[in-house]
C-alpha cells in the first residue's frame, strides 16, 4: 500500500486537521524551569508575565527550595503570593523574602511559635520548611528589599539589607545585622531588638526606629527621614549626614556628626570627638 | 471477583485477569503482574495455567521459578547428567542435559522477579520471548511460550530491575488488593482454590495452541497503525538525543537538565521532555498484538478504544516520568501510571484531530505525488516534533 492510501484510510477522508498548538510555555513546575525562561535574575515584570496568579501555582513554587541561585526568582515569588492571599502569609525565611512588595503581609515566623494565628500558614502545610527555619532566621539578607508597600513582620532576627532601596510599607524585625534599611526611600521600618553597622545608610527619606541599640556608622551619609534610637550607638553616628533627624536615647559613640553638613543629631550624651553642634537630649 | 479497573469503550474488565488471559492467547510475550505481597499474581497465572494446559494446579506450580539469590541457571534451566560420565554408560555423544520442567513447558512464570540478584536477571534476557533454550552446548526447544511475571514493590530482599529486562516485558499490570466487595465474596467463599480449580474449563492442547491464530485474524485498521507508530515516534524523538533517539542517551536525560532552554522543553504539548526513556520497536510490536487479543478476547474490532486502554499498561514500566511532574497533583509521586495514561491519549488525539495535514503532505512527497522541496517548506511551518525531527529529515534524504 502506497502511504497516502495508509494516511487516507487512517484519516478515513476527513478534513485537514489543524496545525499543532505549541509554543506555549506555561506549565511551570518549580524554579529551574521559571529560570530556564527568564534567567537567574529577572525583573518583577518578567516574573509576573509568566507566572500565573494561581494559588496552587504559587504555593509549588514557593514550596522549591531556591538556594543561592534561584533566591531572587523565590523573593519575587513570595511577593506575588502575598499579594494574592486575603490573609497573611507565613513563609519560611530565606533570602530575598518579599522582594519589592506591593501589597498584602508577609510574616517570616519562627516557626516553633505559631501562636495560633488564623492566617494561611505556608508552614503548617509545609512541614519540612520547619526543619531549617531557625537557622535560616540568622541568616536571612535582604529581607523586603525595593517594597513599596505592604507589611513584612520578621518574627526573628534578620540578616544584612534588611529593608534596603524600600520606598513604601513597613518592616517590624526583632533584629538585624548590618545595613537594615540602606538607601530607604519610604516607608518605615522597626527593629524590635539591637541593629549592626550602618543602619540607614543613605536614608531619603524613610522613618527608621531601633528599639535596641544600633552599632558604628548609623544615619551615615543620610539626607533625610529620620532615625530615632532608644538604646546607645556606636561611634561616626550620623557621619556626612547632610539632612534628616536622628535621636538616641542613650549614648551616641565619639566623633558622633563627623563632617556633618545638614540635618539634626540629638542623644543623650555623647563621646569624644563629636561635633560640637550637636543637640543634647534635656 | 476483581475490580474492574480497565474500561474499553463501555466494557469494564478486571486488568490483571485480561491481561494474562491475553498473554494466554499469545506467545512470547511476557506479562508482568506489579503489586503488594499477597495480592494473588501466582495464584491467578497459576489457575490460568491450570485451566489453558489442562493440568492439576500442583502441576502448574511445577512451571514456576521464584527468585531469590541462590537461583542458578542449573536450578532454573537444567544440569549435566552425572550418569553420562560413570563407566557403565560413558559412551561418545553430546552432552546430556537433564532439563527442568519449567525449561521444558510453553507455559513460564517467573515469579517474584525481582528477588533475582541484578547479574542473574540478565538469565531472563536470553529466554524471554525465545522458543528455545541453550545450555552446555545442547538446546531446549518447548516452541511458543507463554512467559509469566510477579514482582512485588521495592522490598528490603527486592533488587532493581534492570531496563533492558523491562524492555522484554510486554506488559507490566498493578495487582491491587481485593477491594472491599471482594474480600466479602472471598469470605463467604467454602472451597479451597484447589478444588476451585478443578471447576475451571479446561482447554485441549489443540485449543489452546490456536489461541495466537485465532488472535492474529483480527485485524488492526489503519488509525490503529497511524496512532502505534506516532506514539512511538512522540515518546521516542529529542532534538538533542544522537539521531534523535532518546533511547541513545547515556548519561544525560531529561531529568538531569537535557531540556534545559530547548524550544519544547515546558510545552504541555509536547511529550519528549516529560520522559526520560524513548520506546524500543518492541512496544511497537506488542501494542498491535496486545490490540488484537484484547479485540479477540471481548469480541470486539481492534480500534483506537482498544488501542487507549491497553497501551499504558506497555509503556509505563518501560519509562521514567519527570519528577517534578510526578511529584505534584494529581500524581502525587505515584501516579506514573495515570501520567503515561494522559501522555497515551494526548498523543493519540494529537495525531487523529491535529495531525492529518502535516501527515498527508510527507505521505504525498514521499509517494512522489508532490515536490519534495515544497513539502520540506510546508512541513517546516509544523511545529512538531514529528515533523521536525522525523519526516524533514527523511524528505531530505529522498531529495
Amino acid at each position: 500500500m502506497k502511504l497516502v492510501g495508509f494516511m487516507d484510510a487512517a484519516y478515513q477522508r476527513t478534513a485537514p486537521g489543524r496545525k499543532l498548538k505549541t509554543g506555549k510555555r506555561n506549565l511551570i513546575f518549580n524554579l529551574e524551569d521559571l529560570a530556564d525562561q527568564i534567567g537567574e535574575k529577572p525583573s518583577r515584570a518578567e516574573v509576573e508575565r509568566l507566572v500565573p496568579r494561581d494559588k496552587n501555582q504559587l504555593d509549588l513554587l514557593i514550596s522549591s527550595q531556591p538556594g543561592k541561585k534561584h533566591a531572587r526568582l523565590w523573593g519575587y515569588i513570595t511577593s506575588l503570593a502575598a499579594e494574592c492571599a486575603t490573609a497573611p502569609l507565613i513563609l519560611p525565611f530565606r533570602d530575598y523574602a518579599g522582594l519589592e512588595l506591593r501589597r498584602g503581609t508577609i510574616i517570616f515566623q519562627d516557626t516553633s511559635d505559631n501562636s495560633g494565628c488564623h492566617v494561611k500558614n505556608y508552614a503548617e502545610s509545609h512541614p519540612d520548611s520547619h526543619s531549617k527555619s531557625h537557622s535560616e532566621i540568622q541568616a536571612a539578607s535582604h529581607v523586603g528589599e525595593r517594597m513599596t508597600g505592604g507589611k513584612i513582620l520578621v518574627q526573628g532576627r534578620a540578616g544584612d539589607y534588611l529593608g534596603q532601596e524600600m520606598k513604601g510599607g513597613g518592616i517590624i524585625a526583632s533584629g538585624c545585622r548590618d545595613y537594615a534599611f540602606r538607601n530607604m526611600r519610604g516607608g518605615y521600618g522597626v527593629v524590635r531588638g539591637d541593629a549592626g553597622k550602618f543602619a540607614g545608610l543613605c536614608n531619603c527619606c524613610g522613618r527608621i526606629a531601633v528599639l535596641g541599640s544600633c552599632k558604628e556608622r548609623a544615619g551615615w551619609l543620610m539626607s533625610g527621614g529620620s532615625l530615632h534610637v532608644r538604646g546607645d550607638c556606636g561611634e561616626y553616628l550620623g557621619i556626612l549626614m547632610s539632612g534628616g533627624r536622628i535621636t538616641v536615647t542613650g549614648k551616641a559613640g565619639r566623633r558622633a556628626g563627623w563632617r556633618r553638613k545638614g540635618g539634626s543629631i540629638k542623644a543623650a550624651s555623647y563621646g569624644p570627638e563629636s561635633a560640637e553642634d550637636l543637640l543634647e537630649l534635656g | 471477583m476483581g475490580r474492574k479497573d480497565l474500561a474499553i469503550g463501555m466494557q469494564k474488565v478486571n486488568a490483571m485477569l485480561y491481561f494474562s488471559l491475553a498473554n494466554a492467547c499469545l506467545r512470547g510475550r511476557c506479562v508482568l503482574l506489579y503489586g503488594g505481597i499477597g495480592a494473588n499474581k501466582t495464584t491467578l497465572v497459576n489457575l490460568l495455567a491450570s485451566s489453558f494446559l489442562s493440568m492439576d494446579l500442583d502441576e502448574a506450580e511445577d512451571l514456576m521459578v521464584t527468585g531469590h539469590p541462590e537461583q542458578t541457571e542449573e536450578k532454573i534451566v537444567g544440569f549435566l547428567d552425572p550418569r553420562q560420565w560413570t563407566a557403565a554408560s560413558a559412551a561418545a555423544g553430546p552432552t546430556q542435559v537433564l532439563w527442568t520442567k519449567w525449561a521444558e513447558s510453553n507455559w513460564k512464570l517467573i515469579n517474584e522477579i525481582n528477588r533475582f540478584p541484578s547479574g542473574k536477571q540478565n538469565l531472563f534476557l536470553e529466554i524471554l520471548q525465545k522458543r528455545k533454550i541453550n545450555y552446555a552446548g545442547q538446546v531446549c526447544q518447548p516452541g511458543d511460550t507463554c512467559y509469566f511475571a510477579t514482582m512485588n514493590p521495592e522490598l528490603s530482599a527486592t533488587y532493581p530491575m534492570d531496563e533492558a529486562l523491562l524492555d522484554r516485558i510486554s506488559a507490566c499490570v498493578p495487582a491491587a488488593q481485593p477491594d472491599f466487595l471482594a474480600g466479602f465474596l472471598l469470605s463467604e467463599r467454602e472451597k479451597d482454590v484447589r478444588e476451585l480449580a478443578k471447576l475451571l474449563p479446561r482447554l485441549t492442547a489443540q485449543e489452546f495452541s490456536s489461541l495466537p491464530e485465532k488472535v492474529a485474524e483480527k485485524t488492526l485498521d489503519s488509525q490503529v497503525e497511524l496512532a502505534i507508530l506516532s506514539l512511538i515516534r512522540d515518546f521516542t524523538l529529542c532534538e538533542r538525543a544522537p539521531a534523535f533517539d532518546k533511547t541513545q542517551l547515556s548519561g544525560s536525560r531529561p531529568s538531569l537538565g537535557l531540556c534545559s532552554g530547548c524550544h519544547y522543553h515546558n510545552n504541555p504539548e509536547a511529550i519528549c521532555w516529560q520522559i526520560d526513556e524513548g520506546l524500543s520497536d518492541r512496544v511497537r510490536q506488542d501494542l498491535r498484538v496486545f490490540c488484537r487479543a484484547f479485540a479477540y478476547l471481548l469480541e470486539r474490532d481492534a480500534d483506537l478504544v482498544v488501542l487507549k486502554a491497553i497501551a499504558p499498561y506497555i509503556i509505563w514500566h518501560r519509562v521514567t516520568s519527570l519528577r517534578s511532574i510526578l511529584d505534584r497533583p494529581p500524581y502525587y509521586g505515584v501516579g506514573k501510571l495515570a501520567h503515561v495514561t494522559m501522555l497515551v491519549e494526548k498523543s493519540i488525539n494529537r495525531t487523529m484531530n491535529e495531525r492529518s495535514e502535516m501527515n498527508m503532505i510527507f505521505s504525498k512527497a514521499v509517494d512522489g505525488e508532490t515536490d519534495i522541496s515544497q513539502a520540506i517548506e510546508a512541513l517546516s511551518t509544523f511545529d512538531d516534533p514529528v515533523s521536525r525531527l522525523d519526516f524533514i529529515p527523511a524528505l531530505e534524504q529522498l531529495r
